[in-house]
């Protein structure tokens, strides 16, 4: 049985009057700028020519060129010229309350010639134009408010496209989608005539393809759907809207500041300028910091040296931890769980002054043992080191605590099996605590390069790129073109998204790898 | 469902930042004694002229960035505090207000000339100056009886300590462009052409600087990898006996430790005085702020003579004001009279949106000198390399 036919109506016609109504908005707000500006323009240009003003003008003046301090040349005066000829200086203690806005308003002239703008923040206009003897200001407001919305053409045209409609539904057959789209199409009209064809015929395309919908049936079903999943939608209608403005629209607007270019907050759309430049290493050699890279295949070090290191120093500790003879295991793994419970900057700080070169922890150890100090982040190779144990502190104990979770749920049986078969501790470690660590661990370890690979805090905070951007991982090096370089947004944007794509990238192989794996 | 939505609405009302549109929002990156002494200062504004003001302090890292986000979303601050070398990058992004509207000869007049000059950028005033920083030469004065007069004599003072690992005859941060600017200037050299629109990092002026910077390193006059917090340690544990800072530094001083201020030394190759950069720090006004009027009755009252005499007691500022150095408190205070001398040779900081791409690049060379031992001049070539194409799409 087929619903009635004013439920797909209501649809159709719902998205008709959004789409209508954006496109009355946008133009009524672009006839009235227009009539506004062209209202203060006539105002400016009436004062230049010493008639009065017309009505509505908040302020209109004959401004005095600007008249520079004897002492300072970044000073300067201007007057106005008053209703009964005297003049006025602009500001001071009798200053009017537009004195401000006409004085900006005249500087603003002298830069760049005759201007009129909506002031931002107010309902003030602002124009300015020639005037023998200084520039003529005037600030008017709207008399009255923008055109009122057309609300009984949209009516008309929603009840007559519902007649159509229902008529279509009475004759039957293909004359039923006919008559809804027909009808809903209606609004199309005054669309039309507010912005267009473009956005008219997108009304059109709307209305057909719900009046397609409705007769596949995919309506009914989708709202049979919605029915039956009703409350489940509703719950997660916040998390989905909070998801959407706070992860959703900084991403999509992170996306697309890629391709643009930021000259002092003017952005100019630079197509894949910006990608280019970063892929072809900017004409630099392979061994340049600057060059991406190079850059990348640090952070590929970086994170590979790491993830090696976390995993097994975490691994080898849960498997002494989980020693039944060990005395005191459960302070022990406290104590090993610390420096992932410390916040990772303050542990990153720490170990920096431990690296400092003259008074340093490391460095007086050596001394006290008769080695030379090192200065660490003079070269490459100590200042990555010095990375990678601060990180190393820093990572293991997640890599411990995945791996004790998972040696606990190894049934002992299986222990105790294997040893009556005669199996060695080799063999029992290789055949049946691996495979049983593997589903746990596998998770975590992409989980681990995934932090690794943009471990901001302690690239910053350790060696701070040192030596000469060498040990910069590629979120660093985004965040100092966006910072640190000039505020070239575009390119750490386009950075940002070169970092999303691989990290997508290892994902999908990451997945692929561990689906394999448990075949 | 109703009271869901009542609460949803009170949770509304609860986001809105701004609860008082009537009070000025003054940003500030101050801390310590600075920080009480505007406290003070604006506690006594709102009392006289009965403007509320709302005093946010913001930490000094993220001061700009914060700055350059918030004002064009009309979230920032209607004034706020910083130094005057990033006006040039702010003007060409509309985010400071000018305010030759606001300011005469009379307001101008109670500052330094250089003072209130570093405050205009390209015929314009955009803002107005609450204090100026300059280094100069800290010294103990139970280590040291006579501050060394020319450079040679750093060389000479190794004796002062029986091995390198006591301590230094100076301590000051060897990688960081601030500080190693005084140098620069001694050997005679600059950051910008003589017209001052481009950077000429390679010169052989700068050479020079650096080469005698690395010389400092090499033979244990100062320590090398220190940063600001270091500085004050090794100063105030005896391990340095000179230190080179700026005003802010007579408060990381300990109580126990006796010093002194004198100006810094003459470059004894050049014949030239060391002269530091001298930056200054005022009051701006954003582009947007709320209402201008209101905003700068704030500024000015800020920046009065009797408010900078309140400061360079309070919180050891050296002020711009010149009234202030007339009153007895202040020409007593003989910091405070010799950070005042040091001021005549200074460099100002270049407001110059250029400046902000020099940083960077010659903190690496630095660092490829005195910490990698590159060649000075290779090091001084690529950092002008590196500059321009940081610069690059910004021209």
């Amino acid at each position: 049985m087929r619903r009635n036919w004013w439920h797909a109506y209501a649809l159709a016609g719902l998205v008709s009057v959004i789409v209508a109504t954006a496109a009355f908005v946008s133009y009524r707000n672009a006839a009235f700028e227009r009539r506004e500006l062209g209202r203060a323009t006539h105002a400016a240009t009436s004062v230049s020519k010493g008639l009065r003003p017309m009505d509505n003008v908040v302020a209109a003046y004959l401004v005095s060129p600007a008249v520079p301090s004897e002492h300072y040349e970044f000073l300067r005066e201007r007057s106005v010229t008053e209703a009964d000829g005297s003049h006025r200086r602009l500001g001071g203690k009798n200053a009017g309350p537009f004195d401000k806005r006409i004085y900006d308003a005249a500087n603003q002239y002298d830069k760049s010639g005759p201007f009129v703008q909506l002031v931002t923040d107010t309902d003030y206009v602002i124009a300015a134009q020639p005037a023998s003897g200084g520039v003529a200001v005037a600030i008017t407001t709207p008399p009255k408010g923008p055109e009122a919305f057309p609300w009984l053409v949209v009516l008309g045209l929603l009840v007559m496209g519902s007649l159509v409609c229902a008529a279509g539904t009475l004759v039957g057959g293909s004359a039923r989608p006919l008559g809804l789209a027909l009808g809903a199409s209606g609004l199309a009209v005054p669309t039309f005539l507010w912005s267009g064809l473009v956005i008219a015929l997108f009304l059109v395309a709307c209305s057909m393809l719900i009046a397609w919908a409705d007769w596949r049936g995919s309506l009914e079903r989708a709202g049979r759907e919605l029915r039956k999943g009703g409350i489940a939608y509703a719950f997660l209608t916040p998390t989905a809207m909070a998801m959407l403005v706070l992860v959703g629209i900084p991403f999509v607007v992170g996306l697309g500041l890629g391709f643009y270019n930021n000259n002092h907050g003017e952005w100019t759309f630079v197509g894949l300028d910006n990608f280019i430049q970063i892929l072809s290493g900017d004409g630099r050699s392979l061994s340049d910091p600057l060059n991406f890279w190079f850059t990348l295949g640090v952070t590929v070090a970086w994170t590979a040296v790491n993830v090696v290191l976390h995993v097994s120093i975490g691994v080898a500790l849960a498997l002494v931890l989980r020693q039944r003879w060990l005395k005191g295991r459960h302070g022990f793994r406290m104590l090993l769980i610390l420096p992932w419970a410390i916040p990772n900057y303050i542990t990153a700080l720490i170990w920096k002054g431990m690296f400092q070169f003259e008074y340093g922890a490391i460095n007086s150890v050596l001394s006290t043992v008769g080695l030379d100090k090192v200065n660490w982040f003079s070269e490459w190779s100590t200042s990555f080191a010095s990375n990678v144990a601060t990180n190393t502190w820093l990572g293991f104990p997640f890599m411990m605590v995945v791996a004790l979770g998972a040696l606990e749920n190894i049934p002992s049986d299986m222990y105790e099996a294997a040893e009556v078969d005669g199996a060695s501790p080799w063999q029992r470690f290789h055949h049946i605590t691996i495979p049983h660590l593997m589903p746990a661990m596998l998770p975590a370890l992409a989980l681990g390069a995934i932090w690794t690979f943009n471990m901001f805090n302690v690239i910053y905070l350790v060696s701070d790129g040192r030596p000469g951007g060498g040990t910069d991982i590629l979120v660093t090096e985004a965040y100092r073109w966006a910072f640190e370089r000039g505020e070239r947004y575009g390119l750490a944007a386009a950075y940002a998204t070169i970092i999303f794509l691989i990290l997508i990238l290892w994902t999908i192989i990451g997945s692929r790898l561990a689906k394999k794996d448990a075949e | 469902m109703p009271r869901v939505l009542t609460l949803l609405f009170v949770f509304l009302l609860g986001c809105r930042a701004d609860a008082d549109p009537d009070s000025v929002l003054l940003w500030h990156a101050y801390s310590g004694a600075e920080q009480d002494a505007l406290r003070e200062s604006v506690a006594r504004i709102e009392r006289e002229q009965g403007i509320k003001v709302r005093l946010v302090s913001v930490p000094y890292e993220a001061f700009a960035d914060k700055l350059t986000a918030a004002i064009p979303n009309g979230n920032g601050p209607d004034l706020f505090v910083f130094a005057h070398d990033r006006i040039g990058h702010w003007t060409a992004n509309h985010l400071i207000e000018p305010l030759e509207y606001y300011v005469d000869d009379s307001i101008a007049n109670r500052y330094a000339f250089e003072a209130i000059s570093a405050m205009s950028y390209e015929g314009s005033l955009y803002g107005l100056p609450l204090a100026v920083k300059s280094v100069a030469l800290f010294y103990r004065t139970d280590i040291l009886k006579e501050p060394p007069s020319e450079t040679n004599q750093l060389f000479a003072m190794n004796e002062l300590y029986t091995h390198a690992w006591d301590g230094y005859p100076l301590v000051y941060e060897n990688t960081n462009l601030y500080p190693h600017a005084l140098w620069l200037h001694g050997f005679g050299g600059s950051l910008f052409d003589k017209d001052g629109q481009r950077t000429s990092l390679a010169t052989p002026e700068a050479v020079a600087a650096l080469t005698f910077a690395r010389k400092l390193d090499r033979d244990k006059v100062v320590p090398g990898g220190v940063d600001a917090r270091m500085v004050a340690t090794l100063f105030n544990e005896g391990k340095a006996a000179m230190a080179i800072s700026g005003p802010w530094f007579q408060n990381d001083i300990n109580d126990d430790v006796p010093w002194a201020v004198a100006t810094l030394p003459m470059v004894s190759d050049t014949g030239l005085a060391a002269k530091p950069f001298l930056g200054v720090e005022g009051i701006l006004m954003s582009s947007r702020a709320k209402n201008k009027d209101r905003a700068f009755a704030v500024l000015d009252a800020l920046t009065s003579d009797d408010d900078a005499v309140f400061r360079a007691i309070a919180a050891k500022q050296i002020v711009p004001n010149q009234a202030a150095y007339e009153t007895s408190e202040i020409s007593k205070n003989p910091a405070l009279m010799a950070f005042r001398k040091q001021l005549d040779s200074t460099v100002p900081m270049s407001a110059s949106p250029l400046m902000r791409s020099v940083w960077t690049p010659y903190q690496n060379a630095l660092l490829k000198v005195i910490d990698q031992g590159d060649d000075v001049a290779d090091a001084l070539r690529s950092a002008e390399s590196e500059m321009k194409s940081y610069a690059e799409g910004q021209q």
